[in-house]
């Protein structure tokens, strides 16, 4: 058993308040996503969790224990940092099996551990070299078999991904959510990536200056943004925000409608004009103008092929449009 | 100096390289900047250290032209004198001293202060003021400390009851009080190249070795220390080369004494060199001084220094 629970943690950093009152309850064995805009409070976040910052206020559980004044290292934590953190003065065998070893841990039990790491890792071949003969991807490996030899109960993760190509970034979160499959930990995951999140994810929560925004399921989050900052914030590209009375209702004051869920027409519609497009294969992203509206994106079947000033007839499905109050929460039963 | 490179022993290519030099401008820039260094480096060192060189061979009282050839008789006459071998044995218990107390020393209170805080700040500054203080000036200041009528020693030794005494009239203690001035003097510059160097090693390595449980120690032990290694090594060095050549500090305090227990090299060549007008002695000793610097750094260059380099 290792829920993570955050009850009114606090963090201030001398007069600056990054977390003003969060309560947080991560299920045992769940994949959770913390995301945010820069600056959010993420990574602090995770920091507290950690043990390496202490809270100003609240208190920290871990698998039921309160952990709040405890030290890193006996909380049944790890941590894989952005910047990997391995030690470039030791072998990638040295670095995965450093915190064993510390501990005195026996040393058929250290290989044991360090040599089922490699092998999930794929590591074997590299156990000798230094950090600086890896790849990135072989180097986010091993900060990741760093924290898997020492069986913690909760892994933590800081953009574990951040610092790597599009491709081995894709190869690297299928790794990861393998990884969660087959070690059954529960894992807390920041990160600035959309799809990263989506993904991963058993449970996202979208942060927003030090305060939770929402909690949710990908598809939740994704079908019933909580609010307009979370509508903008899932999804990609960003859904479309504007005033009701675009569509003919100015009881609402904003309107959201994701760029997929338009369509072109030949009956009624808006008549638009394509500004800039973006074809990618599978979809195409058009930016277009429509008259009294503004600016949208719209993302259209892959086999629509437009070219710049193009125009066309859009319409928006209306069942799938999402309505927010004027302080920008959901209104509910408005999607039909 | 690196300049030196375009001379004529690069064979390969070579009137291709002046060409593309003479082309980018960096061969103007080495005829315009290299003769000043070079004739300054030759006029004030080179020179200089070949002369003594030969008037190492010559009985030279300064004036005049050196006349009177010795051949080796000035260094037969040196390592005859038991206040060189004094001096000498000295100098190694200065080298001994700094590496192993004054190096650990500087790098303990590196550790202490490194971060950056107010507070830290404000003993870097306490720590460092030895070392920017002049070398006669921190040896007057010890001087009154050691004073066994006046200075602080004679209050502790009212305080504690006990007769007055006088370190550095004592054969004995004397050199251990000069040893002390020497590692307050100079500590503080190794325990800055150690806090700039501490300040280099990324705050998540140090973080990632807490999560996994290690210990201040251990984390110092496996994390810090070897990613200072190469400040260390420098420090080392320094360490070494400064120690062959204390001189000033001695002056106030004993000035070599009592009974020349207390010369190191240096005060050694001046004392019984410059003092008594033996410029050809003095010339024999600073030689013999050149010649072991010289082996040191060479050869720790080639150990440790490049080792740290990968
Ligand atoms: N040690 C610190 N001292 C003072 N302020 C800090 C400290 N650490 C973080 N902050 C501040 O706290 C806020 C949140 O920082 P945090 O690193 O948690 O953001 P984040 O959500 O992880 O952002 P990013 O996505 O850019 O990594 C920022 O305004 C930052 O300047
Ligand atoms: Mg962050």
């Amino acid at each position: 058993m290792a829920e993570v629970r955050l009850e009114n943690v606090t963090k201030a950093f001398g007069n600056l308040t990054v977390i003003p009152d969060l309560s947080l309850t991560v299920p045992d064995k769940s994949f959770t996503v913390l995301v945010g805009p820069s600056g959010c409070g993420k990574s602090t976040l995770l920091r507290l969790i950690a043990g390496l910052e202490k809270p100003t206020s609240g208190a920290i559980r871990i698998g039921g224990d309160d952990v709040t004044r405890a030290e890193p290292s006996k909380r049944g934590i790890s941590m894989v940092f952005q910047s990997y953190a391995l030690y470039p003065h030791m072998s990638v065998a040295r670095n995965i099996d450093f915190g064993l070893r510390i501990s005195n841990v026996p040393k058929e039990e250290r290989e044991r551990r360090l040599n089922e790491a490699a092998r999930i890792l794929a590591l074997e071949d590299y156990l000798d070299r230094k950090p600086a003969e890896l790849s990135g991807g072989q180097r986010q490996r091993v900060a990741i078999g760093r924290s898997i030899v020492r069986n913690p109960k909760v892994f933590l993760f800081d953009e574990p991904l951040s610092n790597l190509d599009a491709a081995l970034r894709a190869q690297m979160r299928v790794e990861l959510a393998e990884l969660h499959q087959s070690i059954a930990s529960t894992m807390i995951y920041v990160t600035h990536d959309q799809v990263e999140a989506m993904t991963l994810a058993d449970q996202i929560v979208v942060m927003n200056k030090g305060r939770i925004e929402q909690i949710g399921t990908p598809m939740d989050l994704y079908d019933k943004p909580a609010s307009v900052f979370v509508a903008g914030f899932i999804g990609s590209p960003k859904m479309n925000l504007m005033p009701g009375k675009a569509i003919g209702r100015p009881d609402i004051p904003t309107v959201g409608i994701r760029p997929e869920d338009v369509e072109v027409t030949e009956g009624d519609g808006w008549e638009t004009k394509a500004r800039v497009v973006e074809t990618l294969g599978s979809d195409t992203i058009a930016h277009v103008r429509v008259e009294d509206v503004g600016e949208m994106t719209v993302r259209l079947p892959g086999h629509i092929r437009l070219n710049d000033g193009d125009r066309l007839k859009l319409r928006a499905d209306p069942a799938r449009q999402h309505h927010f109050d004027a302080d920008g929460r959901r209104m509910e039963g408005q999607t039909a | 100096m690196s300049e030196v490179s375009t001379s004529p022993n690069a064979a390969p290519g070579l009137s291709e390289r002046l060409r593309r030099a003479a082309q980018n401008g960096r061969l103007t820039a080495t005829l315009i900047l290299l003769p000043p260094a070079l004739i300054l480096f030759t006029l004030f060192v080179m020179l200089p250290l070949g002369e003594s060189g030969v008037y190492a061979f010559y009985d030279w009282n300064g004036y005049g032209a050196p006349e009177d050839f010795v051949g080796f008789r000035n260094f037969e006459q040196m390592f005859g004198h038991s206040v060189f071998s004094v001096a000498a044995g000295n100098t190694v218990k200065i080298v001994i001293v700094s590496l192993l107390v004054q190096l650990p020393l500087a790098l303990l209170l590196a550790l202490l202060i490194y971060k950056k805080t107010p507070t830290n700040a404000a003993f870097r500054l306490i720590f460092f003021v030895p070392y920017i203080m002049a070398e006669v000036a921190a040896g007057l200041i010890w001087s009154f400390v050691f004073d066994g009528n006046y200075g602080v020693t004679a209050s502790i030794a009212n305080s504690l009851g006990i007769d007055r005494f006088f370190v550095l009239a004592d054969r004995e203690l004397a050199f251990y009080a000069v040893m002390v001035v020497i590692v307050w003097k100079y500590f503080g510059f190794h325990m800055m190249i150690y806090i700039a160097a501490l300040q280099g090693v990324p705050d998540d390595q140090v973080e990632a070795a807490q999560i996994e449980g290690a210990s201040r120690r251990q984390i110092v032990r496996h994390v810090q220390i070897p990613h200072i290694r190469p400040a260390i090594a420098v420090s080392v060095f320094f360490s070494i080369i400064g120690a062959l050549q204390v001189f000033d500090v001695i002056i106030p305090l004993t000035n070599g004494g009592p009974s020349n227990q207390t010369h190191t090299i240096v005060t050694y060549l001046y004392e019984f060199g410059l003092t008594r007008l033996r410029i050809g002695f003095g010339s024999a000793v600073g030689v013999v001084l050149f010649i072991v610097a010289v082996l040191v750094a060479v050869f720790y260059q080639r150990i440790f220094m490049r080792r740290a380099n990968p």
